[in-house]
C-alpha cells in the first residue's frame, strides 16, 4: 500500500470523535424523544371501533371453530344492511390535515425536533468542524461510483475511492450505528417501565386505521364473502381413526407441554 | 437464547399452530444475537487486518457459524423453536452486513491505515 | 412458600419481586411476606424501582387482606403520583375492600370521567356490582363495558361466569364462542363449551356438546373432564329417540372408545400407587350403555 500516510492525530482528533459523538447523539436523541413524547389521546369510538376490526378478523380466520349458527348471527351482528355495525356505524373521517389540527402540528414539530434538526445540526457542526479530512479507508476496493458518496467535501480525482472523507465517515456512523442502538437501547429499558407508572396504557389495540369508514367497508366486503366450514365436522371420526396411533398424540401433546 | 422459546405446537401433523407472541420473543432474541455477532466479528476482521474478499468470506463464516451454533443450541427440536430452518439463516443478512462493514471499517483504520 | 429461605438479603428479595412481575405471577402471600421480612427495611434502596415493588406489595396486600399495609402503599403512591389514575385505581380497591363500596365507585367514575378509554376502571365497577350480589346489575353493566371493548377476552369470559351463575345458558355459550374465536387451540375452552351445551340439553345440543368434546380431546388426551364429559354426552345422543339408526352405531363406538380412554387414563395413574382401579371399573360399569 504505497500511497498516503495520515497523520495519528487525525486518528485522535477527528476519526474517533466522529464516532463518539454521532454515538451519544443517538443515545441523548432516544432519551429527549421519550421526554417530549406525550400521551397521545384517543376517542373513545376509536378504541370501539379497533375492538372491532380485530373482533371481526377473528371471526373470519377462526369462524370455523364455532357453529354455523353462531357464527352466521356473528356475522349478521356485522354485515346486516340495517342493523349490522358496520353499515349503521357513521364515522367523519379522521381529518388528515395538519394545519387544522393543532394537536397533530405539535407531533409534527416534535417529531421534527428530535429526528430531523439533530441530524441537519450536527452534520452540518461536523462539516464545519472536521471539514477536509481523510479519515480512513474502507478495507476492500470500490469503484469510482462510489467517489461522490465516500468523499464528501474532498475533490481529489486521483484519489483510490476506498478512502473516506469526514463528512461521509460521519453519515456512515449514521446509519451503521442504529442496529447498535436497538442493542443497547433495547436492553435497558428501566427507563420505560418506571413510567408506565404515571399512566396506565389503556387497551391493547389502539391503532385504527385513519379511515374507519373505508376499513369497515373492506371489512364488510371480507366478512360477506366469507365462507363457514365448520372445523368439527367428523372429529369424533378423527378420534376413532386415531385409536391405534394415540401414542403420537400422546408425544405431540407432551411436546407442547414442555414447549410452553 | 436463554432457554425462552416456546414455540407451541398442539395440533395433528399437518396443522401446527405457532404462539405467536413466542415466535416473536424468539425472533428478537435471534435478531440480538445477529447484531452483537455482526459487530464482534467485524471488530475481529478489523483487527486482523482482513481486506477485500477475506472480509466478506469472514463474515459469511461468522453468519454460518452463529447459525450452526443455534442449531447447536436448539438441539434436536430445533422445530420447536424456529419456523424454518433456512429463514433463521438469511434473515437480516444484509441489516447484519452493515453493522459489519462498519465495525470492520472502523477497527482497520484504527490499527492499520494509520 | 417453598422457596422463600429465612435469611434472605435485600437484593435478591427485590430480584425474587421482579422476577415475579415481569412473569406475571400473583404468589400474594409470599409477595407481602418478603416485604415484610426484608424489604421494609430497604425501600430506600430501591431507586426507581421502589414504587413498582409498592404497586405489586399494595395488590398482594389486598388480597391478603393486610389493610394496614395495602394503605400504606396507597399513600406513598399517592404521593408519589397524585394525578396518576393507576394509583387512583388501587385507591379505589382499597375502598372496595374496606367494603365502602359507593366510595369506590365514585372514586372508579372519576377516573372514567377523566380518560373515557382506560378499561380498567371499568371492570373494578363490574367486580363491586358482584361483591355486592347485584348479578344482574353486574351483566347489565359488563355488556355494557363489551360494546365497547369488543376484544377484551378477560371480560367474556367473566360475563360467561355471571350468566352461568343466573343459568342462562346460551348466553354463556355465545361468551365462550367468542373466547374460543380468540383461542381456537385451548382445549378447556372447548370442554367448557361442550359443558354448556350439554347443560342446556336437547338433542341438537348434545350433538354440538359431543363434537366440542372430541376437539377438547383431540387437543389434549389427558383432559379427563371432558372424557367423562363425552361419555356422558354420547350416552345421551344414544338412548336419545331422535337419534337416526344411521348415527346410533358410530355413537356407540364412540362411546366404548373414551370407555376405554378413561380406563386407560387411571390404570397409567394408578400403576405409580400400585392400587386397583377396580373402583372405577365398577364406576365405569355404571356409566356405560345399557345393553
Amino acid at each position: 500500500m504505497a500511497e498516503l500516510l495520515l497523520d495519528p492525530n487525525i486518528r485522535g482528533w477527528v476519526f474517533l470523535p466522529i464516532v463518539v459523538i454521532t454515538f451519544l447523539v443517538g443515545i441523548i436523541r432516544h432519551y429527549v424523544s421519550i421526554l417530549l413524547s406525550s400521551q397521545k389521546k384517543v376517542e373513545l369510538h376509536q378504541v370501539q371501533d379497533s375492538q372491532v376490526m380485530i373482533r371481526s378478523r377473528l371471526l373470519r380466520e377462526n369462524g370455523q371453530y364455532i357453529p354455523k349458527t353462531a357464527f352466521l348471527s356473528r356475522r349478521h351482528f356485522f354485515n346486516n344492511e340495517e342493523t349490522g355495525y358496520f353499515k349503521t356505524q357513521r364515522r367523519a373521517p379522521v381529518s388528515q390535515n395538519p394545519v387544522t389540527d393543532p394537536a397533530m402540528m405539535t407531533d409534527m414539530l416534535k417529531g421534527n425536533v428530535t429526528n430531523v434538526l439533530p441530524m441537519v445540526l450536527i452534520g452540518g457542526w461536523i462539516n464545519w468542524m472536521f471539514s477536509g479530512f481523510v479519515t480512513t479507508k474502507v478495507p476492500f476496493p470500490l469503484t469510482l461510483r462510489f467517489k461522490p458518496m465516500l468523499q464528501r467535501g474532498i475533490e481529489l480525482v486521483t484519489l483510490d475511492a476506498a478512502w473516506v472523507s469526514s463528512a461521509s465517515w460521519y453519515f456512515l456512523n449514521v446509519f451503521g450505528l442504529r442496529s447498535i442502538y436497538t442493542l443497547v437501547l433495547g436492553e435497558n429499558n428501566a427507563a420505560d417501565t418506571s413510567r408506565h407508572l404515571q399512566d396506565q396504557v389503556s387497551g391493547a389495540a389502539m391503532s385504527m386505521p385513519p379511515n374507519p369508514k373505508a376499513a369497515f367497508k373492506s371489512e364488510w366486503e371480507a366478512l360477506e364473502i366469507c365462507e363457514h366450514n365448520w372445523a368439527l365436522n367428523g372429529v369424533d371420526d378423527d378420534l376413532l381413526g386415531l385409536r391405534n396411533t394415540s401414542d403420537s398424540i400422546e408425544n405431540m401433546y407432551y411436546q407442547s407441554k414442555s414447549g410452553l | 437464547m436463554s432457554g425462552k422459546m416456546r414455540a407451541k405446537q398442539d395440533k395433528l401433523d399437518d396443522i401446527i399452530a405457532y404462539s405467536e407472541v413466542a415466535v416473536r420473543n424468539n425472533a428478537a432474541v435471534v435478531e440480538y444475537c445477529r447484531i452483537s455477532m455482526a459487530a464482534l466479528s467485524g471488530g475481529t476482521a478489523g483487527l486482523l487486518g482482513l481486506t477485500g474478499f477475506y472480509g466478506f468470506g469472514f463474515y459469511i463464516f461468522a453468519i454460518l457459524s452463529l447459525w450452526g451454533m443455534l442449531l447447536m443450541k436448539a438441539g434436536g427440536q430445533w422445530k420447536k423453536y424456529f419456523i424454518s430452518r433456512r429463514s433463521l439463516l438469511t434473515n437480516g443478512f444484509f441489516g447484519g452486513l452493515f453493522t459489519y462493514v462498519l465495525f470492520w471499517t472502523f477497527l482497520y483504520g484504527m490499527v492499520h491505515v494509520y | 412458600m417453598c422457596e422463600i429461605d429465612d435469611n434472605l438479603n435485600w437484593t435478591e428479595g427485590r430480584d425474587i419481586l421482579r422476577n415475579w412481575r415481569e412473569s406475571l405471577e400473583r404468589r400474594s402471600k409470599d409477595v407481602v411476606e418478603i416485604w415484610e421480612t426484608v424489604l421494609m427495611y430497604h425501600i430506600d434502596k430501591l431507586g426507581n424501582e421502589k414504587y413498582l415493588v409498592l404497586e405489586q406489595v399494595c395488590f398482594a396486600a389486598l388480597d391478603c387482606y393486610r389493610l394496614p399495609l395495602a394503605e400504606y402503599c396507597v399513600k406513598a403512591l399517592m404521593k408519589e403520583f397524585p394525578g396518576s389514575s393507576r394509583v387512583h385505581e388501587y385507591h379505589a380497591m382499597y375502598l372496595e375492600a374496606l367494603e365502602m363500596y359507593n366510595e369506590a365507585l365514585e372514586v372508579l367514575d372519576s377516573i372514567i370521567k377523566r380518560d373515557e378509554t382506560n378499561a380498567a376502571p371499568r371492570k373494578r365497577r363490574v367486580a363491586i356490582l358482584k361483591a355486592c350480589g347485584h348479578i344482574p346489575e353486574a351483566i347489565k353493566e359488563l355488556t355494557e363495558y363489551l360494546k365497547k371493548f369488543m376484544s377484551d377476552q378477560e371480560g367474556w369470559h367473566e360475563l360467561c361466569n355471571l350468566y352461568l351463575q343466573e343459568q342462562e345458558y346460551s348466553k354463556a355459550a355465545i361468551c365462550i364462542e367468542e373466547l374460543i374465536l380468540h383461542n381456537p387451540h385451548n382445549h378447556l375452552l372447548h370442554q367448557r363449551y361442550a359443558e354448556i351445551k350439554y347443560s342446556q340439553g336437547g338433542y341438537e345440543n348434545m350433538y354440538i356438546a359431543k363434537a366440542y368434546f372430541c376437539q377438547a380431546i383431540k387437543l389434549n388426551p389427558n383432559n379427563i373432564r371432558a372424557l367423562y364429559g363425552l361419555l356422558l354426552a354420547t350416552n345421551n345422543l344414544a338412548l336419545s329417540l331422535k337419534c337416526p339408526v344411521s348415527q346410533k352405531k358410530g355413537t356407540i363406538k364412540l362411546n366404548e372408545w373414551v370407555a376405554g380412554q378413561i380406563e386407560k387414563q387411571y390404570k397409567n395413574k394408578i400403576a405409580d400407587k400400585g392400587n386397583d382401579s377396580k373402583y372405577i371399573e365398577g364406576l365405569l360399569a355404571q356409566l356405560q350403555l345399557e345393553g
